[in-house]
């Protein structure tokens, strides 16, 4: 077996020389303090990305898009394919927990300012991977074609349709025309298997490009130490086993869930039905609907939604900037305003996604 | 004679006396009479309220008191001459809608016929824009007006309907405000049972207003309507559950407490569905009549038809017939028709066809009647059976909208079995039963399926948490190894 394994590795190293990367990993060291926890949570995420593309094209295997067969056909899957509900129960699980362990990845990162220069760009890609994601999450909500995604879909887009000047295009774009019907579903199909992965593939590349030519950022108080005193662990095998034996408990877990609590299929959606009551959008865009519920139709001489969805905008836009604008930080300083900052927004989403839930 | 007695005397004495001074005192007919003459004078003379000392200008203003026609007939005292459109009703409710004043004439009448006169249908804006359709005068007449008891009155009873039809029966005229409405309502009542005694002098059976009211007529469509498809039983059974009244037609009085109680009735009076008959539905409304015993299935049939149809082509058709038994009331009654369970069919003591089939007589029927019943019952039983597979299949998380969809069929197919019993045919009642039965089956393994499957993924995910577990175990003592090696090694 061993002589079987040796030849094999002989033979692809002879063509495209192996030995260089093996070296490359073997030299490559992970930080270990008491913050050690939360780089696990960038592959994690990997991790789940990888299960949605594996369950995402053992669904595309039976899905059908269009109005007429895509909620017959995840039916299909879900009580006649083998094993189908167990794929497409995965398929929403991860999802879901995908942007919540992005999340806390991201959020690990800030508060880490693990950001900071030389890592600008890997911060950048990140960002923009966890806004493709919440774009992946809100256009397979639809793919079902039952009544929540429907009206989901089309509060979602009403949204997007009152940002100024470019949103009422955007949204006749998403949309496939004024309204949600068949073509905005044939879109967001599109957009959720072909775009979306093209565009999250590159950038997946170049953040683990960076994460591997980098190597893991270093907390500012670990860098205070002396070299003696910093205490590293092996990228592999060691980082890399403890980071498999993560996985398996996850999937285990994403097991658990698609048994126990398999992903609802609903009503089939009707265009002509008014919306049912308690319409709300997928757990992660939850605070954002609940603020502009909560902002008044007026506020001063601007539209209370329009300056709500502006906010936000601008928001994620300085977000994705700090790298640029947290100039101590990238200084090597202390800067507490970006904590306090962070911690605001951990605090804000959280109430208000509890708020937006219960209500 | 009593103290009540007396003073009820008195005050008629009393109206009585005064009426006649206020009669001597009306120069405004003396003066007429003499000069001119004519119809609305001789009419007064009878009116009522001539009787009751009301003068002329009791509606026309005036002084009645002088005999000089220039202050008897002059605006300032009050005079209006001949009232036009609705200046004509409220003339008269300026005594008829004062409770006061027409207590003073000794009236009890009701002071609220003008108010629901207007609130009526007849009560809208007529087709010229400036008066309502109906003014009180156009029942009631102008001068020689007599109460409502009074033989000659045009709203007595017997002359009612002629003079409802007087508008009611003119085509050109309905055409205006309802061209939908028909106009040969007073030739079915004619045909109808109270039409043809109404038309004999029986004043007791109803008329145009004992279903329609006089004053609050509304249209049909109106649900404060008494002819509302809801409130028609209640109408109907004012007369119909008052045994008293009711007493000299020698028909029973129950009918509405049936009503209320069978299939329509609880469907009408208690889930207010339209669709449900009413009295009407059956024995038509102006041309009411009970449906006789060849045309009960025709009646039913007009909603029921299939199980008319199937009816009348079963072998209970012509035997029915011999024996002059209505079709559909036989099995099923007539007021008080209940829910047709299955209890009606088959051979036990609470079945209908036991009323005719037993063993030693009629052996095939009876044979027949067992085998539907029991197929009726494996029907409903392998339905119920299948019903609840499912939805425990689905409480569980399992999809199985598609065993749920085709639960429907079953239904369907139980639903059509119970209208082939009208055809009293075994073989195509089991034809319908074992489509119902087979859709069950299905329903039911398929239900069974996703119940073992929901039972195989707790298994499979045991199993798998077992081998994750035993891998994720392994894996971790595998870390510790490579680890301490590698602590022995920087040592």
């Amino acid at each position: 077996m061993k002589t079987l394994w040796s030849k094999t590795y002989h033979w692809i190293n002879e063509r495209v020389e192996l030995d260089g990367l093996v070296e490359f990993m073997g030299k490559k060291y992970v930080p270990v303090n008491s913050h050690s926890i939360w780089y696990y949570f960038g592959g994690v995420s990997l991790f789940l990305f990888i299960i949605q593309v594996v369950t995402g094209i053992l669904l595309l295997l039976y899905y059908k898009g269009g109005e007429a067969l895509a909620f017959e056909s995840i039916q299909f899957i879900m009580s006649k394919v083998q094993f189908g509900w167990l794929i497409r129960s995965i398929h929403s699980w991860t999802a879901n927990l995908f942007i919540l362990t992005a999340l806390i990845h991201m959020f690990s990162v800030y508060f880490g300012k693990a950001y900071r220069k030389p890592r600008e760009i890997t911060w950048v890609t990140g960002m923009l991977m966890f806004f493709l994601a919440m774009g992946f999450g809100f256009s397979g909500y639809l793919l079902p074609w039952n009544e929540l995604a429907f009206f989901a879909t089309k509060v979602g887009t009403d949204i997007a349709g009152a940002v100024p000047v470019v949103g009422k295009p955007m949204m006749v774009f998403l949309r496939g025309g004024e309204e949600v019907t068949g073509a905005t579903l044939s879109r967001f199909f599109g957009f959720h298997v072909a775009v979306l992965p093209g565009l999250f593939t590159v950038l997946l590349g170049i953040h683990l490009l960076l994460v591997q030519r980098q190597g893991m950022s270093e907390p500012l108080s670990y860098e205070e130490e002396s070299p003696k005193e910093r205490k590293t662990m092996p990228f592999f095998p060691n980082f890399l086993l403890r980071d498999m034996l993560l996985w398996l408990i996850v999937l285990n877990l994403l097991a658990i869930l698609a048994v126990f609590f398999p992903w609802e299929l609903g009503k089939k959606a009707d265009l002509f039905a008014s919306a049912p009551a308690g319409i709300k959008p997928e757990w992660y865009f939850l605070f954002m609907f609940q603020t502009l519920k909560y902002i008044p139709g007026k506020v001063f001489v601007f539209d209370g939604e329009v300056l709500g969805i502006m906010t936000f905008g601008l928001g994620g836009l300085l977000w994705l900037l700090v790298p640029f604008w947290d100039r101590k930080s990238s200084r090597g300083e202390r800067n507490r305003f970006i904590n306090y900052i962070g911690l605001f927004i951990v605090l804000y989403i959280i109430i208000l996604t509890i708020v937006g839930w219960i209500l | 004679m009593n103290r009540i007695t007396r003073m009820m005397m008195g005050i008629a004495l009393l109206v009585c006396v005064s009426a006649n001074a206020l009669r001597a005192q009306d120069k405004c007919l003396s003066c007429h009479e003499a000069t001119v003459g004519g119809q609305p004078v001789e009419m007064f003379k009878h009116d009522i309220h001539h009787a009751k000392g009301i003068s002329c200008a009791g509606c026309h203003g005036g002084d009645s008191k002088t005999e000089e026609m220039d202050q008897a007939m002059n605006a300032k005292a009050g005079y209006i001459g001949v009232p036009k459109g609705d200046e004509i009703s409220k003339a008269c409710a300026n005594c008829h809608a004062n409770a006061a004043k027409m207590k003073s004439f000794g009236s009890n009448l009701p002071t609220n016929q003008f108010q629901n006169l207007q609130e009526s249908v007849h009560g809208k804006l007529a087709t010229n824009g400036k008066e309502r359709i109906v003014q009180c005068t156009t029942c009631h007449n102008a001068h020689g007006i007599v109460a409502v008891r009074n033989a000659s009155s045009p709203v007595f009873p017997l002359n009612i309907v002629k003079t409802c039809t007087k508008c009611h029966a003119d085509a050109a005229f309905m055409r205006m405000y309802n061209p939908s409405l028909p106009v040969d309502q007073l030739d079915k009542y004619r045909t109808s049972v109270h039409g043809i005694r109404n038309a004999k002098g029986d004043a007791k059976v109803a008329q145009c207003a004992s279903c329609h009211g006089s004053h609050d007529i509304r249209n049909a469509k109106d649900t404060k309507s008494k002819v509302y498809a809801t409130n028609v039983p209640s109408t109907c059974a004012h007369c119909h559950s008052n045994a008293e009244y009711m007493k000299e037609y020698k028909i029973p009085t129950d009918q509405f407490d049936k009503f209320s109680k069978s299939v329509h009735g609880v469907a009408l009076l208690t889930k207010h569905d339209l669709g449900a008959p009413a009295c009407n539905s059956c024995h038509g409304n102006h041309a009411a009549t009970p449906p006789g015993i060849s045309s009960v299935s025709k009646v039913c049939g007009t909603c029921h038809a299939l199980n008319a149809d199937l009816f009348s082509a079963s072998p209970h058709k012509k035997a029915f017939d011999d024996r002059k038994l209505p079709e559909c009331e036989t099995c099923h009654s007539n007021h008080e028709i209940i829910v047709a369970t299955n209890k009606l069919l088959g051979v036990t003591s609470e079945a209908v066809c036991s009323r005719c089939h037993s063993e030693a007589q009629n052996a095939k029927g009876y044979a027949a009647a067992k085998a539907m019943r029991s197929l009726i019952d494996s029907l409903e039983n392998n339905e119920k059976k299948a019903s609840e597979l499912v939805n425990e299949a689905e409480q569980k998380g399992m999809e199985i909208s598609e065993a749920k969809y085709k639960l429907r069929d079953a239904h369907q197919a139980r639903l059509e079995s119970r209208t082939m019993v009208h055809a009293f045919n075994e073989g195509r009642f089991r034809e319908v039963a074992s489509k119902g039965l087979v859709v069950s089956a299905t329903v039911s393994a398929e239900a069974t399926d996703a119940l073992d499957e929901y039972v195989f993924r707790r298994i499979g995910l045991g199993l798998a948490t077992l081998a994750i577990t035993i891998l994720a175990i392994s894996l971790y003592v595998y870390i510790r190894r490579i680890e301490r090696r590698q602590a022995k090694g920087v040592q």
